[in-house]
């Protein structure tokens, strides 16, 4: 199970694997920049499922969003990558492994707020012995997360050892000062340790690397991902 | 009162429990004169609400079956049914909504979108109920409708549209803003019976102008019409009613209303939604199956002149017999009429036609297509289909979940079980999902169900309605054996010594079946295995299936593909064959690494936030898998998979930890394969148990 589970990664997440994690590691934050629509929260999905899929433990928190829409898109993107590799009879057993990894926490209303996610990390780990490697923050625009805010969350992340990773929209106007990150991302960039931006084009979706600040990739990818999943697509070759 | 069709309305209130629903339907019953005083659930006048006819639900304030009633306002003739908060009875919920044409959601203003509420909301998804909101309770401190809509879109994922606002809320509710008409609306007079129209109070006129643009908006995506008028601001109510009806009639916007049943406000207005903008019969396509052609589907037209099909969707043991509830959905029902009955082939004179009011009813003479009604005298079950004469008709047949719990059950004394048998004919009758059998090896009488309240319920109607004074087990959860690899079958039954003999041999392989409990495939070529006895080795396989020989539960998942074999000319027969196969599944199961599945309920817990991690201790310690947690406004909610066997004493374990401040749903999610220590455990069991069978 194990061996099926690591060959189906495929999120642009695996380029970053260094020092014997899956990912950035433990304290880094990743950031997905890209317009409205282009597949943000998709692409969050996305290294939420390599995580789950590396073994890792998952602690997924979004806005105005229900558990079972979210839970569809990682089952949506599972299937995907089990029938792309002829494997879908195993799609039960993998489901339940990564449900067991994974932990999915929303917020509705005003309810949002850095001190309840970190009551909710403690309660995870009192309660069910639950510290996720991975936390995945979507939607936090919906939340009104500013600076302070962010740097809250990568010291709470960093003191459990999680690797954080948010989604940030920018607009179709106003282009990148030469060197920094499109705005409004522009604010905390200082906090943000890698950044990919989607880039739309036609009906397909480039990826490019545009933070870096430990040279993780060593070059900028400029690559086409999976336009249904916003995943690696087979044959593109990965950093190892 | 008209007979046109488009006048009539079919039409469920499903909700939480304690939503009001049962006084929101009381005082409906109040304002369009089907009762002429108002009594509370549970009422300190010991009335009780009209639509609670049972005896238990009124001691239990809660409303366990479906109860029919008929209603005209405004020229309209509306059905209401009344269906069951407790997931426990999903069953009714799902009957209710399979001759329902629309529904009205109701919510609490203070609690809003509960647990039961997403779980009756995704079974009207299933059945693709057109729906209306109403927010219940603007009287109640913390009440915040606005929130409940918010709460419509991203907890049940609804494209939500207030059509009114409140006036002032809490203890200082008056009254609703109508955004359609923009006006507000007083209820006057000892029981809100006076509607008083009056301008919009000027401290609210800002909000209600935004908020009717909003509406604007979110209607003008369903008609191209209203989009032009409102651009040239000459929109009128008409064309927005029209624009909204239509968008609630493609599953597409859910219309907010709200009020206070309790306090008599905001009921009229609801109703006139119900007819405004729930669809009538002949908006809503209705597909049954053709049994003369193989079950193919066919449309039916709800045509007062067409062949008549009716669906009896509920039975109810009354003082004048059976009652069987129908949906007439073509043709006419006339008292007098001859029917056939489409499963026993079996006519059937109509003597009583009645419309039910509750507990009272009202004889009539005919009943058209797109109405639901009642008759005496017939015997059926529910989900039976009754046809005029002309080809043979079915309903699509109902889903119906198969039951998870089961109890033996042992009458007292003899009188006791005479009634007990009535008491269980009539309660498989009324309900799919309750089922009762007779286990052949302890010689019990077994009842099985949804889920312990389900059958806690039949139990204690046996005591009251039937006198049936019965003792229980331990409850028993139904697991399932299942295979969870290939192994092959090679089997030669020969019995040849002396008189007629038998000889028979199979081979092929079975293998797990992802979709369904049983496949059989043959193929057998050359004539290897005649033909004639091929369905004897189907026979054969199938029947190993009913026990399994890890725990003697029934098999599921199992695919037997028979690819050669041999046969003798003398000595073969199907019984030789039926052997040979049922002693090669045996070999193979064996091989085939079986293993337990136990049946895995979906639970939602909900309750004040400080108790969010005593929500997941509990169910970490019932072996739950815990899938997600949700917070909204100082309340959580934690959604598990937890197997049926930890849930016992759930309730009470959950109102001690919560001081009673927590409550819970479950519904069957799937079966799963049981971990090493719970299959040891019960393989241990069953081997203790036959062997002590064998002893005695």
């Amino acid at each position: 199970m194990t061996n099926l589970m690591i060959s189906l990664r495929r999120s642009p997440r695996m380029l970053l694997e260094r020092d014997g994690h899956p990912g950035p590691g433990p304290g880094k934050l990743g950031l997905v920049v890209a317009r409205a629509g282009v597949g943000k929260t998709a692409f969050l999905t996305g290294i939420g499922v390599d995580a789950l899929l590396s073994g890792q433990k998952v602690l997924h928190v979004s806005v105005e969003r229900s558990i079972d829409k979210i839970r569809e898109w990682y089952d949506e993107q599972l299937v995907e990558m089990l029938k792309r590799e002829r494997k879908l009879e195993h799609l039960s057993a993998v489901q339940l492994t990564m449900e067991r990894r994974r932990h999915i926490h929303t917020f509705i209303g005003q309810s949002f707020s850095v001190d309840r996610v970190r009551q909710t990390v403690s309660l995870l780990r009192d309660s069910m012995e639950f510290v996720p490697a991975v936390i995945i923050l979507d939607r936090m625009e919906y939340a009104g997360v500013d600076k302070p805010a962010i740097a809250d969350l990568k010291a709470m992340a960093a003191e459990i050892g999680a690797e954080l990773w948010m989604a940030c929209r920018t607009h179709r106007e106003g282009p990148a000062s030469p060197g920094h990150l499109p705005p409004p991302a522009d604010a905390f960039e200082d906090l943000v340790d890698v950044a990919f931006s989607l880039d739309p084009q036609d009906a397909k979706v480039r990826l490019h690397i545009i933070k870096d600040k430990e040279k993780m990739v060593e070059r900028d990818l400029n690559i086409l991902l999976d336009p249904q999943t916003l995943l690696l697509v087979p044959g593109v070759a990965t950093k190892k | 009162m008209s007979s046109d069709i488009h006048k009539i309305r079919n039409i469920g209130i499903s909700a939480h429990i304690d939503s009001g629903k049962t006084t929101l339907t009381e005082r409906i019953l109040f304002y369009t004169q089907r009762i002429h005083a108002i009594h509370d659930v549970k009422g300190k006048d010991g009335v009780g609400a009209t639509m609670d006819h049972m005896e238990l639900e009124r001691e239990r304030g809660i409303t366990i079956t479906s109860a029919a009633t008929h209603v005209e306002w405004k020229n309209h003739r509306i059905n209401i049914i009344d269906t069951p908060g407790h997931v426990d009875f999903t069953i009714e919920v799902e009957r209710s909504l399979q001759v329902l044409d629309g529904a009205v959601l109701v919510l609490c203003a203070v609690a809003g979108v509960q647990s039961q509420s997403i779980t009756v909301d995704r079974q009207m998804k299933r059945y693709k109920v057109p729906r209306i909101a109403f927010v219940n309770k603007c009287d109640r401190s913390g009440a915040n409708p606005e929130r409940v809509s918010r709460a419509l879109r991203d907890k049940l994922g609804h494209n939500p549209v207030l059509l009114q606002l409140p006036i002032g809320l809490e203890a200082k509710f008056e009254g609703v803003i109508d955004l359609v008409e923009m006006q507000a609306i007083y209820f006057g007079g000892d029981n809100g019976e006076k509607i008083e129209i009056r301008e919009i109070p000027a401290e609210l006129l800002a909000d209600a102008e935004e908020r009717h643009a909003e509406l604007l908006d979110a209607a003008s995506m369903f008609s191209d019409e209203l989009m032009e008028a409102a651009l040239e601001d000459r929109a009128t109510p008409d064309l927005i009613r029209a624009a909204v009806r239509k968008g609630v009639l493609a599953l597409d916007l859910t219309p907010v209303l709200m009020g206070s049943a309790y306090k008599n406000k905001g009921v009229q207005p609801l109703m006139d939604a119900v007819t405004r903008y729930l669809p009538d019969p002949t908006d809503v396509p209705i597909e049954a199956i053709d049994i003369d052609h193989d079950g193919a589907a066919l449309a039916l037209h709800p045509d007062p002149d067409a062949q008549t099909v009716a669906y009896a969707f509920k039975l109810d043991e009354g003082r004048y017999g059976q009652l069987t509830f129908l949906r007439v959905y073509q043709g006419t029902l006339k008292k007098g009429d001859t029917v056939f009955q489409s499963r026993t082939g079996k006519k059937i004179k109509i003597g009583r036609l009645v419309r039910m009011h509750a507990d009272k009813m009202e004889d009539i003479e005919l009943a058209s297509a797109g109405d639901i009604v009642g008759i005496f005298g017939i015997d059926c079950h529910t989900g039976d289909t009754f046809t005029g004469p002309g080809p043979r008709i079915s309903m699509t047949s109902m889903y119906v979940p198969e039951p998870v719990i089961s109890l033996s059950v042992h009458p007292v004394d003899s009188k006791a079980q005479d009634n007990m048998s009535k008491a269980l004919s009539r309660f498989t009758k009324e309900d799919p999902t309750f089922r009762v059998h007779l286990d052949p090896e302890s010689n019990e009488t077994i009842i099985s169900g949804m889920g312990e309240l389900h059958l806690d319920v039949y139990v204690e109607r046996m005591k009251r309605e039937y006198s049936a004074e019965v003792e229980t087990g331990a409850p028993q959860v139904a697991y399932r054996e299942a295979i969870s690899r290939r192994a092959d079958f090679d089997y030669l039954h020969k019995k040849q010594t002396g008189g007629s003999g038998q000889y028979a041999k199979v081979v092929g392989y079975i293998e797990p079946l992802t979709e369904g409990d049983y496949e059989f495939v043959d193929e057998v070529r050359g004539g290897r295995i005649p033909t004639e006895y091929v369905p004897a080795c189907d026979k054969g396989f199938r029947s190993s299936l009913a026990k399994g020989s890890l725990i003697g539960f029934p098999v599921v998942g199992v695919r037997a593909v028979l690819t050669d074999g041999n046969s003798h000319a003398v000595d073969s027969s199907d019984m030789a064959f039926m052997t040979a196969s049922r002693m090669a599944f045996r070999d193979a199961y064996k091989k085939a690494k079986p293993q337990i599945l136990e049946p895995v309920m979906r639970v939602s817990v909900e309750g004040p936030g400080e108790f969010q991690g005593a929500f997941y201790r509990s169910l970490m310690q019932r072996r739950g898998t815990v899938l997600g947690s949700t917070e909204d406004a100082g309340f959580a909610r934690v959604d598990a998979d937890v197997p049926l066997a930890e849930m016992f004493g759930y309730s009470t374990d959950l109102r001690s930890a919560t001081q009673g401040k927590a409550e819970f749903t479950m519904e069957f999610s799937k079966y799963a394969p049981a971990p090493k220590e719970v299959s040891d455990e019960l393989l241990k069991k069953y081997r203790t148990n036959v062997s002590d069978e064998e002893d005695a």
